[in-house]
């Protein structure tokens, strides 16, 4: 930690963790657009395991830069018990996205994305019961945040139902019930994802120490479930090496992805998991940016459609609104206070310090953390492979806008670097 | 105090929760494939 002097505490956290979701939500949402640019020959096992493995080299890399090996190092052996943790967080993430696989098979993305799309309310249920969220605040603002989160879901199901209509002739009608399973599945799975992301902060660890560890479990078992559906260790290596030309553009996406996760890891700490996870997944709208305005996917879209999109996505930028507008007033923060000193009392940890970390002073013990030599090789490394993967891409013959290209993308770099100045002056990334 | 980390862990009811929730979603995907 350096400098507390220089922070400036005048920002609220509740901005900071708007400031986040929001910058989660763009960024989380730009993934999907490399991902894109892969379009056949590839099983969706193999190309969720090449984003998950670009996912990793950035999992990894970017706290090394941003805050050392020996700060995440010291972090988690502070808290060795949020391994474990971390760990079944990813694993959590890994099944889920295997199972969207499947309800999209069975069902359509129409159908299946509105019923995954349910995990916000999910983590909002859980942040209730197991991390006294919403408690302690009065009827208003639970109503801004309850019907915030579910604008946000009508405006996703009104996006998804006016995007996929033409999707049908790939659903399985025979497997309906099983893919509407899976799609609810998926969103327990991503909801109850959120509970080890909360323990995680009010027990005062750094979001980049938790998604250091996360990885491990993601990784793990995406590969795992490769093995075991795409038919064995082997031919998920040989997939791989034959996906070479187009593994770029999934490290990409991968690349992307970390960057908008980090984000919603910073809300969920800052304004709690009832009102982070809301708003990241406004990702829909960004994912529909890139998609109508770049690729010109909805080119042919009817009018009537297209007035769909249009207010589907007035209606989930008025939920974001709502949320934005609902800061955790003293008697719900008293609340937050009480979970947060029911886990220094499991696990024997500081009190103060906690307290500390979850405003944004301290994360890691107040010593100042040394760089090591070998993290500039981790980031070279990182970035060799990116470069690596470069050489060897091939181009995709899919038709883009330029124009809407550059805007998109620059938008989105506004709030990564507003984002990150943000949580750097207020918190230098803790 | 290892040992009383794992004990707190193991105790710890809000565990159970995503471990039972993860053994849900690996059974649903073992009868989807």
């Amino acid at each position: 930690m350096s400098s507390p002097a220089r922070r400036s505490p005048s920002l609220s956290l509740h901005t900071l963790g708007v400031v986040s979701g929001l910058a989660a939500g763009a960024w989380l949402g730009s993934a999907e657009a490399p991902t894109k640019l892969v379009t056949i020959g590839f099983t969706p096992f193999l190309i969720s395991l090449g984003m998950v493995l670009g996912v990793f080299v950035a999992r990894w890399t970017v706290p090394v830069a941003l805050k050392g090996t020996s700060y995440v190092w010291a972090d988690l052996r502070e808290k060795p018990h949020l391994i474990v943790w971390g760990i079944i967080a990813g694993m959590l993430w890994a099944v889920a996205n295997t199972l969207t696989v499947f309800a999209i098979r069975n069902v359509g993305l129409s159908i299946a994305f509105p019923l995954w799309n349910v995990n916000s309310l999910v983590g909002v249920f859980w942040g209730w019961l197991l991390f006294n969220e919403l408690r302690g605040s009065d009827g208003r603002q639970r109503l801004k945040v309850l019907g915030g989160a579910a604008a946000i879901m009508i405006g996703a199901y009104l996006l998804a139902y006016a995007t996929t209509t033409h999707e049908s002739p790939h659903a399985q009608p025979g497997g309906a019930a099983l893919g509407i399973l899976a799609a609810l599945g998926a969103a327990l799975l991503w909801g109850t994802m959120y509970i080890p992301y909360r323990k995680a902060y009010i027990s005062g660890m750094n979001p980049l120490s938790f998604v250091t560890v996360f990885t491990f479990g993601e990784l793990g078992t995406m590969f795992a479930l490769a093995a075991v559906f795409d038919g064995g260790a082997a031919h998920v290596i040989a997939s791989l090496n034959q996906a070479k030309p187009v593994l770029f553009w999934l490290f990409l996406g991968g690349f992307c992805w970390v960057l908008g996760d980090l984000f919603q890891q910073y809300a969920a700490k800052y304004i709690g998991i009832s009102r982070g996870i809301p708003l990241s997944n406004t990702n829909q709208l960004w994912g529909l940016a890139w998609g109508a305005l770049v690729f010109g996917e909805l080119a042919h879209m009817t009018g009537s459609a297209q007035a769909l999109v249009v207010g589907g996505s007035l209606i989930m930028i008025a939920g974001a609104t709502a949320i934005s507008l609902a800061e955790a007033p003293a008697s719900e923060q008293r609340e937050w206070q009480a979970a947060m000193e029911r886990e220094c009392l499991r696990y024997g940890l500081d009190r103060e310090r906690v307290a500390a970390a979850m405003s944004g002073s301290e994360s890691a013990g107040s010593a100042r953390h040394s760089r090591r030599w070998w993290e500039i090789l981790i980031v070279a490394g990182a970035v060799a492979i990116f470069i690596w993967l470069g050489v060897h891409a091939e181009r995709q013959a899919i038709p883009l806008d330029p124009l809407w290209l550059v805007v998109l993308a620059a938008a989105s770099l506004v709030l990564l670097v507003g984002g990150g100045i943000l949580l750097w002056k207020r918190t230098r990334f803790g | 105090m290892k040992k009383a980390l794992v004990t707190a862990t193991l105790t710890d009811p809000h565990l159970w929760i995503p471990l039972v929730v993860l053994a849900l979603g690996i059974a649903l995907l073992a009868v989807l494939a």
